[in-house]
């Protein structure tokens, strides 16, 4: 009756079946290691010639897609809680986690704002009734860390209530930037890519637990060339990328 | 049985939920029904545009509506300064902000069955009560909004529905703060991001599940008794 109808659905149909991202390598990478993932991955494509695509998001998010079988060759991890979560399930391989980099907590208020030290009075003062942007203080990294700094430095208590958890570090950073949240506590390395915030505070880095990116393996996804950027994050050329962007590198493996 | 007692966070969500929708719909349906009976009884220009604009926000992605609400109502957008300025209503962060959300994204599920149902009124019962002396807004009030009310219902429904679940728009304007803009619908994505929140996750699968089963089922009751009072009592 329509042959043209059912050609047009039989051909959706038939793409349907097919993966979009073709045969290239596919990376789930913590938001925070948005920049440097991607100039390592430029880098690697003109060494190497394979390309390799990028999925960013929240640790949390992406390790649950990861568990559920999401086609990632590599997961990039920003804690250790989410990497041992993934391990556990069997959705990455043990032996092949590596410390590809770490990290540093600050504390941002919009471009020209003035230092601060780390008081409870001079913090509420400079949120002016507004909020603290943050990561989810629950569920990603950045925001776990934030919490365990914030308790340990005697801050919890007077700012948990002010605090605005957003769905990853970027999206604290933006909110800042974009003048929303009067602070925002977030990696070194993002106030350092956005030029309309500025650091307030450093977080001593007693206060939290260290923050380690972890790179692994994804299981039942044997590819070589998943091995080889593997072996690439690690090596000199990938480190001195995430040097120049403020990763800290000397503890990687 | 631990299981069945609401843990107090799941009650703030729940709460929280119930609250945004229902201040969602309040605020949301009288205008509703006046854009519905503009853009059904009166042909002008722009008639088309503002049936897109209305439409708008159900046809873009949420996210979209959300950013957009934030740079317009955030705390330095334009009408946030504005508002915050005369009246000092801040929507920034706040759990007016998820209802204002909530109330856009809601808005063009209210008034399409509400402009459908006066569409389906005939114009003339309103000529023939304003022929009678009354005023012509008695003679909306009288005629055509009694008729107009399974629209309406439908409209309500449809729009608290909407309200419930909302997600997109919430989390990006107003993001995702316990107590103050995490509702159900955020509690639940929050749970199924946290190691070890799976039975949170089922917890509040479950708590979504029997409140849209009780809202269908008041809101079909609801129904079936306007239906008997329109049709004269023999339904």
């Amino acid at each position: 009756m329509f042959p043209r109808l059912f050609l047009v659905i039989g051909f959706l149909l038939a793409t349907l079946t097919q993966p979009l991202a073709g045969s290239s390598l596919t990376v789930f990478a913590a938001a925070s290691m948005r920049e440097a993932m991607e100039r390592i991955g430029q880098v690697y494509e003109v060494e190497t010639g394979n390309s390799v695509i990028f999925s960013f998001a929240g640790t949390g998010i992406l390790a649950r897609q990861v568990e559920a079988g999401a086609p990632a060759d590599l997961f990039i991890s920003a804690d250790d809680a989410w990497m041992n979560y993934v391990i556990e399930r069997d959705a990455v391989v043990p032996g092949t986690v590596r410390l590809i980099a770490s990290n540093e907590l600050v504390l941002i208020g919009a471009k020209g704002t003035e230092r601060l030290d780390l008081s409870e009075t001079r913090i509420t003062g400079a949120l002016d009734g507004g909020r603290m942007a943050i990561a989810d203080t629950e569920t990603v990294p950045a925001g776990r860390y934030g919490k365990a700094a914030l308790e340990s430095l005697g801050l919890w208590k007077a700012v948990s209530a002010r605090l605005a958890p957003m769905e990853n570090v970027r999206i604290a950073l933006a909110s800042v930037a974009r003048g929303d949240t009067p602070l925002g506590l977030v990696y070194r390395t993002d106030a350092a890519i956005e030029p309309e915030v500025a650091v307030v505070a450093e977080l001593p880095a007693e206060s939290y637990p260290e923050i380690r990116y972890l790179a692994a393996l994804t299981e039942g996804r044997p590819d070589p060339a998943a091995e080889a950027f593997l072996d690439f994050l690690s090596g000199q050329e990938a480190r001195e990328i995430l040097q120049s962007l403020g990763f800290v590198t000397d503890k990687v493996e | 049985m631990d299981f069945f007692n609401l843990q107090p966070d799941e009650w703030q969500a729940l709460t929280l939920t119930l609250r945004v929708a229902a201040a969602a719909l309040l605020v949301t349906l009288p205008l509703a029904i006046l854009v519905a009976y503009i853009l059904a009884r009166y042909r002008f220009p722009g008639h088309g545009f503002v049936n897109a604009l209305v439409h708008l926000p159900l046809v873009l992605p949420p996210v979209v509506t959300g950013y957009v609400l934030l740079l317009t109502f955030g705390r330095k957008g334009p009408v946030g300064v504005f508002l915050d300025n005369l009246f000092g209503i801040s929507f920034a962060f706040n759990w007016t902000g998820a209802a204002l959300a909530a109330s856009v994204m809601s808005f063009p599920l209210i008034v399409r069955p509400i402009r459908l149902s006066f569409e389906a009124v005939d114009p003339k019962l309103e000529d023939a009560a304003r022929s009678l002396g009354a005023h012509r807004f008695v003679g909306f009030l009288t005629v055509t909004l009694p008729l107009a009310l399974p629209g309406i219902l439908g409209g309500a429904i449809l729009g608290f529905a909407k309200a419930m679940g909302e997600f997109g728009a919430t989390i990006t304007f107003v993001s995702n703060i316990p107590g103050e803009t995490r509702t159900l619908a955020l509690a639940l994505y929050t749970a199924t991001q946290t190691p070890s929140g799976d039975l949170a996750a089922f917890r509040l699968t479950l708590i979504a599940v029997v409140v849209a089963f009780a809202a269908l089922i008041a809101s079909e009751l609801l129904a079936r008794r306007l239906q008997t009072r329109l049709g004269g009592g023999n339904a």
